[in-house]
């Protein structure tokens, strides 16, 4: 639809108007309106424009600083100590250098979603042609929610797509250069680039995953996706096994393909790990899925695969040593991680494929996806030919190993969850590998413990040996990512989330980086589930959550339906895929409420913040992707609550629940300002433990648009939740019960008591139609 | 509250499922012919407040495993309650069974099946009693005007086989007394703005002959739920003066709605797509939208999947009227208003209904006027515009009476056609012929003005670079 950079020539044009000579037309850029919703207000917002709405949060919700470093040391001047008072050489003070952190780590979030769109807007335009046509989903009309909000353009083919990531590109440049030393100075400025960061991210997101659904027949939105295998023992170590790492599909892709224009799959393993195993399993469900990020390094130590293919994010950067180890050569795809492999793209497959099975070459970069998928397949066959029988990791004899132990503890210090190794290896010491087994599950799979070792032992191989019989049985049933969320099924959960029926939205996103491994994600799962949650999730959590059993043996993908309502446990796919997830609560404001969606960023977010219970959960967040996720929910007005390790974000955005004027909102219906309590609490929680992280989603959850029975089933899941894990009614309802409607009844005596004592007065906390923006009071003429 | 029941009673075990290995008892069920559940309006001496009475065996007394019939009677009194009230009572029990730790309950009225986990029975849950008591204390809870009630549950399968038949009659009066209702008949309405929340200026109002679009609410639930939350979104409408008998407008209501949308919606009228219809939510069940080729309505609900008789599907055609406004031609709507005799009334009722989706149909053949029934195209039947006509004239609809009518009038006569439905039927053909118009002062004025008569303006340009930031191409609607 939009054509850039036209240009017309005419040596002579006659018309009634005149006659024209060599008359030149050029014109910036055609734009076919053929979509009837007028141009919003912020099409392709700058660095500023939403600054204000940003404020308005910020405002609410304050940076709670946590330095993880008390230095800046980014430019000659440092190191800084900016502990105190102290400012840094530049003038920076230590609020705005761990905002202005949190901008990079988010800058280099969307750069590297954005890139990886680029990549596959590339290579997919080349492949399919600009023209396909985006289809995003079944029964969907509204296909690209972000693109549309921010941007402005409504695409309808592929090509249409780079639009809208060419302006994300351009805005990115723009924030890392309001970090550079001597630029940005406040820290509430720099959150606000950050959340334009994050805004960008879900842009960048959903152009990448829009161009794979469109052109290589992933579902597109179908909640009966296929169930495909994932698991350890998923894999049979006697055929030539190709494992592929990282998150983008178009090397595995052609790999697929090779193996199966060649009548080779039967005979091949392949596996994924990362996101790439999940969008590998949207391509093809009978590729196998291996595990989360945790499980890369433990999967690559066990032997098993004969040849590993990495391709971008979330690799191990040390990907040579450890394939040298087991003897495999690597495969790198891609120019974001070469790994100093020599460049091969333009080699004879024959020559690349002979170099790698000789051991010749360690590996090679191969950039070219449909190379990659010749030569995949040929080296993986010929180099378990080499390898012979024996594959499977053996140290030998554990005990003898684990006699060298010092018991100095450095592998304790040097594990980030404090994991007990050092009893493990007493234990092992005297032949019980039990505890060294019981490592697997809580291990995240950094490896730090081995390189922390002075008697250089083999911790997480012994680890992965221990459990060797736990692993190879390990299989497990997870639905294969479905894409976006269809029209048809927002318009379905309209009402019961009207009234209240669908207590809220819980997406459970992001890495492996658990403080007690993928279990508590499972558990958190099931707990919104059996309540009768909407349930999202994406990448490693999606994973984690198949990797638990009930007693029975299922899984919670073999127990819950997959479509988007209440009970339902939907799987959108990789990382990529979670732009889906901010995408259904867009779609929720524009497709009830009919709230214009065209570049009218601050209205929808506005309703979303004020109206939509949905609340993300990364319990593992690791990576800066992660961070630029947060932040994109962020700036919709979608709270966040990550584990432990989220504090290392260096910031937390609380609200002030006792502040009654920080909790004013305006009643759309007659302009007033009103106190409506603090739903939702906080934007960005960082909770300690699994028992806190269930009670504040729950709690996170309350909006101040709730009706009396939706804020009545809300309380229920709290005041229920903070019991069961506190032993004690929550002390702050009173801020949350608005009229005697609002009591759950079953509890009413309970807690009509407690409201008494707290001096709680019927109707002081107000319900209006809630708004932040003094422009959407609708008054009267 | 429960501090005496052996389990929790709450909101969260609402979703509960037992299943058969973890049952120790199922009351009813697709195994059993005879089961039911049912409320009655007594009058206060009739009824003893909390008096409960089991006529068979009791929880513990029936075996693990066990399935019985069974039949579960409620009376209630108050100076309050009215018979309609009884099937708004009745429907309650649903979630109040739910909300119990270990208790499932599943369908309604004939068709209930309830099943008590083996853990909840070990815990203590072993007697109708403590169901009684938690069903009292919810309802009492929750509805004030039921000042008494009395519970009867019935397992000896002789008792429940002969109550049976007496519950069926008592359901089929209940039906037909609320299908029997006439608008005429009340003097309020009900207004509903719980939708307001997604869409501000949508009220919907609800009448005996008009269900609210979500389907969720009739007449009678509206007036027991504005009993039970005097203060909550739906509230009483005092129809005030009859304006149009036909089309369905009323003078308070048509007061009620611009004071509730704020200004935005003048007035209603219940009964047509045309001039002032009602207004469409976000979460409406179906919608009847008109179909100017054949000068009829089609109609299609939330679960069709597919695409209409005229190509739109039923995402493109709510979003042309969702969201509280008035669009012509459009007319969203519950399935149970379906089966109200004042359907459409005002533009034809069911002889200008062209087409709809099998399964509707199917469910509401029984109240649609039998001679229309085989003559309603369905996605089965037909496929396209042009198969509909020739479906129409095959099949005699009346609605072939209206063609000749129309072909018999002058033109100007034609029925309204809604602008955005033509601009969806009828995608640009192409780009229209581009003009060029010279902005204000491009050439100086006295240039044109010293012209004489007759003598036409040509412009030479040569080499001229025209430049422009962005042109748009704008598809202009009449």
């Amino acid at each position: 639809m939009a054509n850039r950079n036209v240009k017309l020539k005419f040596d002579e044009l006659s018309s009634t108007l005149g006659t024209f000579k060599g008359l030149e037309i050029q014109i910036g850029r055609i734009m076919d309106e053929e979509w009837e919703e007028p141009m919003g207000p912020t099409p392709m917002p700058s660095v500023s424009t939403l600054r204000s709405w940003d404020r308005k949060l910020l405002n609410r919700y304050k940076p709670f600083y946590m330095p993880f470093c008390d230095l800046c040391c980014l430019c000659t001047y440092g190191k800084c100590d900016l502990t105190g008072d102290k400012k840094g050489a530049c003038g920076i003070s230590m609020p705005a250098q761990q905002s202005r952190i949190v901008l990079l780590a988010c800058c280099i979030g969307a750069a590297t979603h954005a890139a990886h769109g680029r990549h596959m807007l590339n290579h997919l335009i080349q492949e399919f042609g600009k023209d396909t046509p985006l289809v995003a989903a079944l029964n969907t009309n509204v296909e690209a929610p972000h693109v549309r909000l921010v941007c402005g353009i409504k695409p309808q083919t592929i090509g249409d797509l780079e639009e809208a990531l060419d302006y994300v590109e351009t805005q990115i440049v723009q924030l890392v250069a309001a970090a550079h030393t001597g630029q940005e100075g406040d820290n509430i400025d720099f959150e606000s680039k950050a959340f334009h960061a994050g805004m960008l991210d879900h842009v960048a997101l959903e152009v990448a995953d829009l161009m794979q659904i469109a052109t290589l027949g992933l579902p597109k939105g179908d909640p009966e996706a296929p169930l495909a295998e994932l698991g350890y023992g998923t894999i049979n170590p006697d055929k030539p096994v190709i494992m592929c790492i990282g998150h983008n599909v178009l090397p595995s892709v052609d790999i697929i393909d090779y193996l199966m224009d060649h009548d080779l799959f039967d005979q091949v393993e392949v596996g994924g790990l990362c996101c790439t195993a999940h969008d590998m399993s949207r391509y093809n469900k009978r590729s196998k899925i291996v595990g989360p990020i945790s499980w890369q390094l433990k999967f690559i130590k066990s032997g098993i695969p004969d040849l590993i293919v990495v391709d971008e994010q979330c690799i191990r950067t040390d990907v040579m040593d450890q394939a040298k180890l087991i003897g495999v050569p690597v495969l790198a795809t891609s120019e974001k991680s070469c790994l100093g492999l020599p460049d091969r793209t333009h080699d004879p497959a024959e020559a690349v494929v002979n170099d790698l099975i000789s051991g010749r070459s360690p590996g090679a970069l191969v950039t070219e996806p449909r190379k990659v998928g010749e030569i995949a397949v040929k080296t993986a066959m010929a180099v378990r030919k080499r390898r012979g029988e024996k594959k499977l990791v053996d140290l030998g004899d554990l005990k003898e190993i684990a006699s060298k132990c010092r018991t100095c503890m450095e592998c304790i210090r040097a594990c980030p969850n404090t994991l007990p190794i050092m009893d493990a290896m007493t234990a092992a010491k005297e032949g019980d590998y039990g505890p060294l087994a019981e490592l697997n599950d809580l291990c995240v799979g950094c490896g730090r413990c081995e390189s922390a070792c002075p008697a250089d032992l083999p911790i997480l191989t012994m680890i992965t040996q221990a459990s060797k019989d736990q692993l190879v049985n390990e299989k497990y049933p997870i639905r294969v990512g479905r894409g976006a969320i269809q029209d048809v099924e927002i318009r379905e959960v309209g009402s019961p989330i009207v009234f209240g029926e669908i207590p809220g939205v819980v997406a459970l996103v992001g890495c492996a980086n658990y403080p007690a491994g993928g279990g508590d994600v499972a558990a958190i799962a099931e707990e919104f589930l059996k309540r009768r949650f909407i349930v999202v999730t994406s990448g490693c959590s999606a994973m984690n959550i198949a990797m638990t059993r009930d007693e029975e043996g299922q899984n919670l993908y073999e127990k819950y339906p997959g479509n988007f309502d209440a009970g339902g446990l939907v799987n959108v796919g990789s990382c990529v895929s979670n732009g889906h997830i901010t995408g259904a609560a867009i779609k929720i404001a524009n497709i009830f409420a009919k709230r214009p969606l065209r570049a009218n960023y601050e209205e929808i977010a506005d309703y979303i913040y004020n109206r939509v219970g949905a609340v993300g959960v990364a319990w593992g967040a690791m990576s800066q992707k992660a961070a630029s996720i947060a932040a994109g929910c962020w700036r919709l007005g979608i709270p966040v609550v990550v584990g432990p390790h989220g504090s290392k974000y260096r910031r937390m955005l609380l609200g002030d629940q006792g502040k009654e004027e920080d909790w004013k909102v305006f009643n759309a219906r007659d302009g007033q300002e009103v106190y409506v309590g603090p739903a939702p609490e906080h934007l960005f929680y960082a909770a300690e433990t699994l028992e806190e992280a269930m009670v504040m989603i729950a709690k996170l959850a309350m909006r101040p648009n709730d009706t009396s029975k939706g804020r009545a089933v809300k309380l229920s899941h709290y005041i229920d939740l903070h019991k069961k894990h506190y032993g004690a009614m929550p002390d702050d309802l009173h801020l949350f019960v608005r009229r005697g409607q609002d009591v759950p009844f079953t509890m009413k005596d309970e807690i009509m008591k407690i409201l008494e004592a707290k001096g709680w007065v019927e109707d002081r906390i107000a319900s209006p139609d809630p708004t932040l923006l003094d422009r959407m009071v609708r008054r009267r003429e | 509250m429960f501090e005496d029941i052996p389990v929790d009673v709450g909101i969260i075990y609402e979703g509960e499922r037992i299943r058969g290995r973890d049952m120790q008892l199922e009351l009813g069920g697709p195994r059993e012919t005879y089961k039911f559940e049912l409320v009655q309006a007594k009058p206060m001496d009739e009824v003893e407040d909390g008096k409960m009475t089991i006529v068979g065996k009791d929880i513990k007394e029936l075996p693990e495993g066990t399935n019985t019939p069974f039949g579960m009677i409620i009376d209630v009194a108050g100076a309050e309650i009215e018979k309609d009230l009884e099937g708004v009572i009745e429907r309650r029990l649903h979630e109040y069974v739910n909300f119990i730790e270990g208790f499932m309950h599943l369908n309604q009225r004939y068709d209930i099946q309830m099943r008590l986990s083996k853990k909840s029975y070990q815990k203590g849950f072993n007697s109708f009693n403590h169901l009684g008591t938690v069903l009292l204390r919810l309802y009492k809870s929750e509805m004030p005007f039921i000042e008494k009630m009395q519970i009867t549950f019935i397992t000896e399968p002789a008792k429940v086989e002969e109550w049976y038949p007496r519950a069926m009659g008592l359901y089929e009066a209940r039906d037909a007394r609320a299908r029997g209702m006439s608008d005429d008949e009340v003097d309020v309405f009900y207004g509903c703005s719980l939708c307001q929340s997604f869409a501000p200026t949508h009220l919907c109002v609800i009448t005996p002959q008009r269900y609210a679009n979500c389907g969720a609410i009739s007449w009678f639930d509206g007036r027991a739920t504005a009993k039970v939350d005097p203060k909550g979104p739906v509230f009483e409408i005092p129809k005030g003066a009859l304006i149009d008998p036909v089309k369905g407008e009323y003078e308070q209501v048509n007061k009620v709605i611009r004071d509730k949308s704020l200004g935005e919606i003048e007035r209603v009228q219940l009964y047509t797509a045309f001039g002032y219809p009602h207004t469409s939510c976000g979460c409406f069940e179906g919608c009847a939208f008109y179909i100017p080729e054949v000068d009829g309505y089609g109609v299609v609900h939330r679960n069709y999947k597919s695409k209409t008789v005229n190509g739109l599907d039923f995402v493109t055609i709510s979003d042309l009227t969702a969201g509280g406004r008035q669009v012509d031609g459009f007319h969203g709507l519950s399935i149970e208003y379906m089966r109200s005799p004042k359907f459409l009334q005002a533009d034809g009722g069911w002889d200008r209904v062209v087409w709809m989706p099998k399964d509707i149909m199917d469910r509401i053949k029984e109240y649609m006027p039998p001679e229309i029934v085989p003559k309603i195209a369905t996605e089965e039947s037909v496929q396209d515009l042009d198969g509909l006509k020739k479906w129409l004239r095959e099949k005699s609809h009346p609605i072939v009476g209206r063609w000749k009518a129309e072909e018999e009038k002058p033109k100007e006569a034609a029925a309204p056609q809604p602008a955005q439905q033509q601009a969806q039927q009828f995608p640009m053909a192409g780009f229209t012929v581009p003009t060029m118009e010279l902005p204000a002062g491009a050439l100086p004025a006295a240039m044109l003005q010293g012209l004489p008569q007759g003598v036409t303006l040509k412009i030479i340009l040569k080499n001229a670079k025209i430049r422009a930031e962005r042109v748009i191409i704008r598809a202009e609607k009449e």
